[in-house]
C-alpha cells in the first residue's frame, strides 16, 4: 500500500490513491452499498433471535385462512386446531376497524378462497344447515364464484337472509 | 483495514440474510418433486446415470437426477431434513457466486472498494440474479452453472498452470451435464482466449471444445433436439404466448422471432426490459400506467449500461495488443453478454441469461472503476455531478438488491402453499399409488408445511408496486 493510500483526509475519507476528491466520490457512490450492509447486519442479528427482517408472524386458524395462508392453517390443524373454532382475526384482514372472531370457514368466504374452504372441509370442518346460510349470506356480500360454488352444492338457489347477522358483523 | 478486507466484510454482511432468505424458500412441487422421486427410486446411481439419458427428447441433463440422488443419500446418511440439505445446497452455490464475484474483480485499492460497492448491488438486484435463487429443479442448474462460469473466468485471470486445462473440463462437462445453458462454460472459456486472458491457453481452449464436440456427439447419438419455437411460452410485444399460440404465429416463419428474441435478450440485460419476452414498457405505454418496479429497473440498468458503453468507447480504441488486463476482462464480459443473448433463440426466459447478468455486473464495475479514476483529471463541478450519478445508481441498484428479501419472501409463502394441494384427504384418488414415491411425498410435504414463512399479507403492502414486476 502506498503512502498516498494510507492517508486520511479530515472527514475520515481515505485517499483513493487518486486524491482526495475521488475518494469523497467514492465513498458517496458506495454510501448505499454500505446502510445495505448495516441493515442487512441487523436483518441478520435479529434473525437469529427471531426477529429479523419480516418473521413469520403468529396467526390463528380463521388468521391464516384470511390472509390465504393455507399451508399455515394447515399447519395449525396438524399441530391441534380445531377447524370448527371461531378465532380472532386482526383488523385490517377482513375489517376495517376492529377486531373480528369468527370461524375458519367464514374467514375463507370473507376473503374468497374457494381452495381454503375446500382444504378446510377436507381437514373436518363442519357446515352445518345455520352455518350454511351464514356463509351463503356471507357470499352475497363478497361475491366469489368458485366459493358459491361449493356452497351451492349444499344448498342450491338463493338464500334467505333475513335475520342473519354476517361473521364480520359480529361486534359490541 | 485493507480494501479486500471491507470488500469481503461488506460482501459477508449483504449475503447473510440473504442466504437465509434462500433457505426460506420450501423444495418446490414443480420440477422438483419428480426428479427427487425418481433419485430415490433407482437402485444404483449407475442405472440412473443410464437411465437418464432417454428421459427426454430435448433434454440430456443425467447430473440433474443423479446430483438429487446423492444429495438423498446425503439426508439419509446425516438425518438431516431433505429441506435442510436441498436448501443448504442452494444457499451454497449463492455464496459461492458472491465469492467468485470478488475473486474476479479483485479489490486491492479503495478505489475498488467503491466500484465493488456499487457493482455489488448490480450483481444482486439485477433480475437475472433472483432467477438463480428463486427455481430449483431441486438444484439450481442456472446457479450451477453461473458458478462454473465464474470459475472459469476467475482461473483466466490467473498465470497459467498445467492443471487448469483439466479444470476447465471437469467445470464444462458438470455444466452440461445439468443443463444445456451449461455451453456457456465454453462460451466463457472461448471469450477469455479471445481477449488474451492469459490464464486461458490454447490447450483449455482446445480441450474444452473438444468436450462440447463428444457433447453435442451424444446428444445426436441419443437423438436429442433442442426445443424449438414452440417448445415453451414466451413473450412478444406486450404479450405473453403460449408454446401452441407461438407455433401458430411464428412457427412458420421463425427467423423475425428468432431476431426478436435474440435482441430482446441483450436488451433484458442491458436494460431489465422485457421480462420473458415480454415489454411492461409497451403495457405501460398503452395504459397510461409505468409501475414503479419498471422506472426503478430501467433507469438504474440504464445508467449503468451508459456507463458500460462510455468504458468501452473511451478504453478500447486500440488494438488487442494495447489492452490492459482489466481491459481484457470487460471486453470478455460484453462478449458473455452478447453471445448468452443469442440463447435466447427460442424463448426469452431470466434464467437463461443469468450468466450474462454476472457478466455485467463485471462489465459495470471495471466501468465504474474507470469513471473514478477519471475523477482527478475533472473540474470540481464535473465530480459532483458524477458523484451525483453514482450515489442515485447505486441507490437504485441497492434498492433492488434489497428488494430480493421480498421477492424470496413471497416465493417461500407461494411454494409452501402448492404442497397443500398435494395429498389432500378428499382427492386420495390422486394420490401415488407406489409406495416409495407416496413416503417421499408424504416426507417433504409434512416438512414444508411445518416450516412457517412469512405472509406478504405481514410485509409492507408498498412493496408489491417497487419490487414485484
Amino acid at each position: 500500500m502506498t503512502g498516498a493510500e494510507r492517508r486520511n483526509s479530515g472527514f475520515g475519507i481515505r485517499d483513493s490513491g487518486l486524491g482526495i476528491r475521488a475518494g469523497v466520490v467514492g465513498f458517496l457512490a458506495a454510501l448505499p452499498c454500505v446502510v445495505l450492509a448495516a441493515l442487512s447486519a441487523w436483518w441478520f442479528a435479529g434473525g437469529l433471535v427471531g426477529r429479523g427482517l419480516w418473521p413469520p408472524d403468529d396467526v390463528t386458524l380463521a388468521e391464516a385462512i384470511a390472509t390465504r395462508n393455507n399451508a399455515e392453517a394447515l399447519r395449525l390443524i396438524t399441530i391441534g386446531a380445531d377447524p370448527n373454532q371461531p378465532s380472532r382475526v386482526r383488523d385490517g384482514l377482513l375489517t376495517s376497524g376492529y377486531d373480528v372472531v369468527i370461524k375458519p370457514v367464514e374467514a375463507a368466504v370473507g376473503a374468497q378462497r374457494a381452495d381454503s374452504l375446500r382444504m378446510l372441509l377436507a381437514y373436518g370442518a363442519v357446515v352445518d344447515e345455520r352455518e350454511l346460510r351464514v356463509l351463503r349470506c356471507y357470499e352475497h356480500t363478497r361475491r366469489d364464484s368458485g366459493v358459491r360454488e361449493i356452497l351451492d352444492l349444499r344448498a342450491p338457489g338463493e338464500p334467505d337472509c333475513t335475520g342473519v347477522r354476517l361473521p364480520v358483523d359480529r361486534v359490541n | 483495514m485493507k480494501p479486500a478486507v471491507l470488500a469481503v466484510l461488506l460482501a459477508a454482511l449483504i449475503t447473510l440474510p440473504l442466504a437465509e432468505s434462500v433457505f426460506q424458500i420450501p423444495i418446490q412441487v414443480s420440477d422438483s418433486l419428480e426428479a427427487i422421486v425418481i433419485g430415490a427410486k433407482y437402485p444404483s446411481s449407475w442405472s440412473l446415470l443410464a437411465d437418464s439419458a432417454q428421459f427426454s427428447t430435448t433434454t440430456f441433463r443425467p447430473m440433474r437426477y443423479e446430483q438429487t440422488r446423492w444429495l438423498l443419500q446425503a439426508a439419509a446418511s446425516t438425518s438431516l431434513t431433505y429441506n435442510t440439505v436441498f436448501r443448504a445446497v442452494h444457499v451454497a452455490l449463492t455464496v459461492m457466486l458472491v465469492l467468485l464475484f470478488l475473486l474476479a474483480i479483485r479489490v486491492r485499492r479503495w478505489i475498488d472498494v467503491a466500484a465493488f460497492a456499487v457493482a455489488f448491488p448490480v450483481l444482486i438486484g439485477i433480475h437475472t440474479f433472483v432467477a438463480m435463487l428463486q427455481e430449483a429443479f431441486p438444484v439450481n442448474h442456472f446457479a450451477e452453472v453461473g458458478v462454473c462460469a465464474l470459475a472459469v473466468f476467475v482461473l483466466a485471470r490467473q498465470s497459467p498452470k498445467w492443471f487448469f486445462p483439466a479444470i476447465v473440463c471437469v467445470l464444462l462437462a458438470f455444466a452440461l451435464s445439468v443443463i444445456e445453458s451449461g455451453a456457456m462454460v465454453w462460451v466463457v472459456a472461448i471469450c477469455c482466449a479471445a481477449a488474451g486472458m492469459r490464464g486461458m491457453t490454447r490447450s483449455s481452449v482446445v480441450a474444452a471444445t473438444v468436450l462440447l464436440g463428444i457433447y453435442l456427439l451424444v446428444r445426436h447419438a441419443l437423438d436429442i433436439t433442442s426445443p424449438g419455437i414452440g417448445g415453451h411460452g414466451s413473450g412478444f410485444g406486450g404479450t405473453f404466448y403460449s408454446p401452441e399460440e407461438l407455433t401458430q404465429r411464428f412457427g412458420a416463419h421463425p427467423l423475425g422471432f428468432i431476431a426478436y428474441n435474440v435482441a430482446g435478450g441483450l436488451a433484458s440485460l442491458l436494460f431489465s426490459e422485457p421480462r420473458q419476452g415480454v415489454y411492461s414498457l409497451a403495457i405501460a405505454w398503452k395504459t397510461g400506467e409505468p409501475h414503479a418496479v419498471l422506472l426503478i429497473n430501467l433507469v438504474s440498468s440504464i445508467a449503468t449500461s451508459a456507463l458500460i458503453a462510455w468504458y468501452a468507447v473511451t478504453h478500447l480504441r486500440g488494438s488487442r495488443a494495447g489492452w490492459s488486463d482489466i481491459d481484457r476482462m470487460f471486453v470478455v464480459a460484453c462478449a458473455v453478454m452478447v453471445v448468452n443473448a443469442a440463447l435466447n433463440a427460442a424463448y426469452i426466459k431470466d434464467e437463461i441469461i443469468s450468466v450474462g447478468g454476472l457478466f455485467y455486473a463485471v462489465a459495470a464495475f471495471i466501468a465504474i472503476r474507470g469513471l473514478l479514476e477519471t475523477i482527478p483529471q475533472r473540474r470540481l463541478v464535473a465530480s459532483a455531478l458524477i458523484a451525483l450519478f453514482l450515489m442515485t445508481d447505486a441507490g437504485l441498484w441497492t434498492f433492488r438488491a434489497a428488494g430480493l428479501h421480498y421477492v424470496l419472501r413471497y416465493d417461500a409463502f407461494k411454494t409452501r402453499n402448492d404442497w397443500v394441494e398435494l395429498l389432500r384427504p378428499d382427492k386420495r384418488d390422486d394420490w401415488p399409488t407406489d409406495p416409495q414415491e407416496l413416503a417421499i411425498t408424504r416426507r417433504i410435504r409434512d416438512e414444508v408445511i411445518l416450516r412457517s414463512v412469512a405472509s406478504p399479507s405481514f410485509m409492507p403492502r408498498w412493496a408489491d408496486r417497487y419490487w414485484v414486476e
